[in-house]
């Protein structure tokens, strides 16, 4: 018995993994959220934030992750909007092109933003680190026009907005190692603040550079996107996924203290023969 | 000669690149400036590279009936009419947002959620404590886990009469602390790393990548 | 209405106008838009003092900052100054409003980042106040240069030459030909026994290179582990498979993979389709990478270089094959997933080292020589650090906190 435990078939995980992620999204269950300090940094940052800043911010993560990184893309930019703050959108992965783009419509239309004024969306260039290079120089020098193929010069909110000079902070929406790119080359060289919000698989690698100030704030996975929708008092899908995300963790929880119950009766079995 | 070439140009360009970070004169941003303009004009000859390799590594397939070889035309198929949409309509086009957004998406988010159930199969499997060390993994990672859902507060603060929001709490000093300072431990060894690897290749030691021998 | 009354009239009507247009007029344009010296009325307050304009250190040659004292009219005296303004002559003009929108009382500097290098212009400070009535500086100079080397990044640059030194004194002290000691690494040990195995087992060998391109040191260390395992397979005629994410890394692959059964007097061996590009696409690149696993059943699989979230589901497959895996990557949020899910791993640096290890060839055993040295430094100055600061002396972190500022 004890070893069936011990090695259990990993189809029958996998079954119960299904369970607790049907069961909740069905169930429609909801939960309280803390507020964690890197969110709050970031919340509080853009909150002093005077109108007619501008802030760009960079989709840089593909399908695959759009689950996470999606809803803190949409609570940011609702944010940033209804504080009339200008945002520029940009896309260092290839397929983040179309994702930036939907989630910056989307945004806009539940905020009245209006594209060119209020927004501007650059999509995709190739070539990561030179993009960003390139654009601490003049970024009509690698977007010379935006998504829509309309010529920057054309666009009035671009108007007096040059290079990084001009914009007062930068957020990575990231599944790979872009924030540490855009840290390591634009926060460094052009002293300008970046911010991020990255899957929950790279959140431990963010925290030397929060430390550090490198980063000024940083939403953490699912549960980052959920604590800014509470933040701009508008819950959306992160924190309707927040049941799913609770439940599963429980049941790896449970799966860890199980397998290791078991361990040690066996152990203890062993040492007594 | 072949080999003597793109040394040469290694060693070149990467004591330049060194030397311009430490110059703000326009000379030197001057320079910065091309190089960073030639790499661009270079990135886009590698997508031509890959699309010529696939062409011809699925080609071949076809042509010597490997195995699951009929799979090839699945590639080709899918290539032709992304390339048919997508350059004379753009990435904005209707059409071409309907194929991301209904078959490139749920089949990237579908390897992606498999996550989620090889880490409950690997944690089950790897997380025993086995020894001091392992104990220790296995203490900070259920603490983590726990408090990075909002069910650990919930059920923390329903059970326990004190320490209110304990798990997240806890969770956050994991992470601001023992993981901080370990994390930062490593960084300094892969970055120390990096340089004397960069080293190595801009003094032509480390040569194997120019395609090996001498 | 007599003609001559409808003139009268008529006049008087557009003085008033004209009157009333004037009076709006100052009223809006003293504060925000214009500030010139051709506003004169009230009375004028005192000017500011003290102005110098310096070139900007560390620049471009593209800034001038000017710096005044404010005058004594701003808070205290009259108190009537209400903002300053700065006006520019230069070569080819007469002084002229640089400043967009006044600058606020309590400033007393301002950047003027319109210059061009190598000229020199001349500067004056208005105080000017709410009626709009301004009075000057005096006028002073400055030429804009650009620096050839940024002072202020001197002792990052000598750290820089300090390392780059001791490494490459390290590298060639090596070429002496003393033996140097190199602790164990597990995983490199195990390249052979899972090479051996595969052989045994007439399977073949999985490598996987990671996401990263070409460029990436972490890829170029990877590749030169793979060139010694080539080496290997080429003695034993095992068959290894590479499938690329980059195209560019699977051209230099599959010329690194030749070169080395090349020089292992085995060239019949190698198979160049056996080297291929998959994809760019991430988790593509997974899914097939999966396939090939679940369908050929390799007896070992190499997982070197850059990964990201595909780590665990390349790994977990691997496993569940019941293939040797031996993981290194130096992204450390991976390493949890790869030590869980694989037999060995190398950890950050280790990978970096696998190639001299491998290779055992003195010059490159020399550089992990001259890397520990530089890994002594930055202990010693932490452990000095730490104790002065918890003693109250302070000067080491001041000192690094000027370094990176």
């Amino acid at each position: 018995m004890l070893k069936q435990i011990m090695q259990i078939d990993r189809r029958i995980i996998f079954i119960l993994v299904a369970l607790a992620v049907i069961i909740p999204t069905l169930l429609k269950v909801s939960f309280p959220i803390t507020i964690s300090e890197p969110t709050r940094k970031l919340y509080d940052y853009i909150e002093d934030l005077p109108s007619g800043s501008t802030v760009l911010i960079a989709f840089d993560y593909g399908p695959s992750s759009m689950a996470e990184l999606q809803p803190m893309g949409t609570a940011f930019l609702r944010h940033c909007f209804q504080k009339k703050i200008r945002v520029i959108g940009m896309t260092l992965v290839t397929e983040g092109a179309t994702l930036g783009y939907e989630t910056m419509q989307e945004a806009a239309k539940t905020t009245g933003a209006i594209d060119g004024v209020d927004y501007v969306y650059l999509g995709f260039r190739p070539g990561t680190i030179q993009v960003m290079l390139g654009m601490g120089t003049t970024i009509n020098n690698i977007f010379e026009s935006d998504y829509k193929e309309k010529p920057l010069a054309e666009i009035p909110m671009m108007e007096g907005i040059k290079n990084y000079d001009q914009i007062d902070l930068i957020l990575d929406l990231a599944s790979s190692s872009t924030t540490e790119a855009w840290i390591t080359y634009i926060n460094t060289r052009y002293n300008q603040k970046i911010a991020a919000g990255v899957t929950g698989v790279i959140i431990s690698q963010m925290y030397p550079y929060l430390q550090t100030e490198q980063l000024i704030g940083l939403m953490s996975g699912l549960l980052g996107a959920a604590e800014y929708e509470t933040l701009i008092e508008t819950p959306a899908k992160a924190t309707k996924r927040m049941s799913v995300q609770s439940f599963v963790h429980l049941l790896v929880f449970g799966l860890v203290i199980l397998g290791n119950v078991a361990f040690f009766i066996q152990k203890r079995e062993n040492e007594n023969v | 000669m072949r080999r003597q070439v793109p040394l040469a140009l290694c060693f070149v360009f990467g004591v330049v690149m060194v030397l311009i970070e430490f110059s703000p004169h326009p000379y030197s941003k001057f320079l910065y400036n091309e190089v960073i303009n030639w790499s661009l004009i270079i990135t886009p000859f590698a997508l031509v590279l890959g699309v010529a390799t696939l062409v011809q590594t699925h080609w071949i397939r076809i042509r010597r009936r490997a195995e699951y070889w009929q799979y090839s035309f699945v590639v080709f198929i899918g290539m032709i009419v992304m390339v048919t949409i997508g350059i004379p309509f753009g990435p904005s086009h209707k059409a071409f947002a309907w194929l991301f957004k209904y078959i490139q998406t749920p089949m990237d988010a579908t390897m992606f959620s498999l996550l989620a159930f090889f880490i409950a199969s690997a944690s089950y499997r790897a997380f025993r404590a086995r020894t001091l060390e392992a104990t220790l993994l296995l203490v900070a990672a259920l603490i983590v886990m726990i408090g990075n859902a909002p069910i650990g507060d919930l059920i923390w603060n329903k059970i326990m009469p004190f320490g209110e929001n304990l798990p997240s709490t806890a969770r956050q000093w994991i992470l601001e602390n023992p993981n901080l300072s370990s994390r930062r431990g490593v960084i300094l060894g892969v970055s120390l790393g990096v340089i004397s690897q960069s080293i190595r290749i801009i003094l032509g030691i480390e040569r194997s990548y120019l395609g090996g021998g001498d | 209405m007599k003609p001559k009354s409808a003139c009268l009239l008529g006049l008087i009507l557009f003085f008033t106008c004209k009157i009333i247009t004037l009076a709006q007029l100052s009223e809006f344009s003293s504060e925000e838009f214009r500030a010139t010296d051709e506003i004169t009325a009230g009375k004028p307050p005192a000017p500011p003092t003290n102005i110098k304009a310096t070139d900007k250190k560390n620049d471009d040659g593209t800034h001038i900052t000017i710096s005044w004292t404010k005058s004594a009219d701003d808070g205290n005296g009259a108190n009537n100054v209400t903002s300053y303004n700065i006006l520019r002559k230069s070569p080819e003009s007469n002084f002229e409003t640089i400043t967009k929108t006044l600058i606020k009382t309590g400033k007393t500097d301002y950047t003027d980042d319109t210059v061009k290098r190598d000229k020199t212009y001349s500067y004056l400070v208005q105080a000017v106040t709410a009626s709009g009535t301004t009075s000057n500086s005096e006028v002073t100079g400055a030429e804009a240069t650009a620096s050839w080397f940024h002072t202020g990044k001197k002792w990052l640059f000598l750290s820089v030459v300090l390392f780059s030194v001791v490494v490459i004194y390290s590298i060639y002290h090596a070429r002496s030909g003393k033996n140097i000691f190199i602790r164990r690494i597990p995983g490199l040990e195990a390249v052979d026994e899972a090479i051996g195995r595969a052989t045994e087992m007439g399977r073949s060998i999985l490598y996987i290179l990671g996401l990263g391109s070409v460029s990436n040191v972490a890829t170029i260390a990877s590749m030169n582990i793979l060139s010694q395992v080539a080496r290997r397979t080429a003695d034993y005629e095992t068959a290894l498979r590479v499938p690329c994410n980059d195209p560019i890394v699977m051209n230099v692959v599959r010329e690194m993979v030749k070169t080395a059964y090349l020089e292992g007097g085995h060239p019949d061996a190698y198979q160049e389709q056996d080297i291929f590009f998959l994809t760019e696409s991430q988790f593509a690149y997974a899914a097939g990478v999966d396939g090939i696993m679940l369908r050929e059943k390799p007896a070992a699989v190499f997982l070197q270089g850059t990964f990201f979230a595909e780590s665990l589901i390349l790994a977990e497959t691997g496993n569940s094959v019941g293939a040797i895996q031996i993981a290194g990557t130096d992204k450390e949020h991976q390493l949890p997933f790869f030590i869980a899910a694989c037999d060995y791993t190398l950890i950050g640096e280790e990978l970096y080292a696998a190639s001299a290890y491998l290779s055992r060839e003195p010059m490159l055993l020399g550089s992990l020589k001259g890397q520990d040295y530089g890994k002594l430094m930055i202990f010693a100055a932490i452990v000095v650090g730490v104790i002065l600061e918890l003693i109250g002396v302070n000067w080491v972190t001041t000192f690094f906190d000027k370094v990176s500022n």
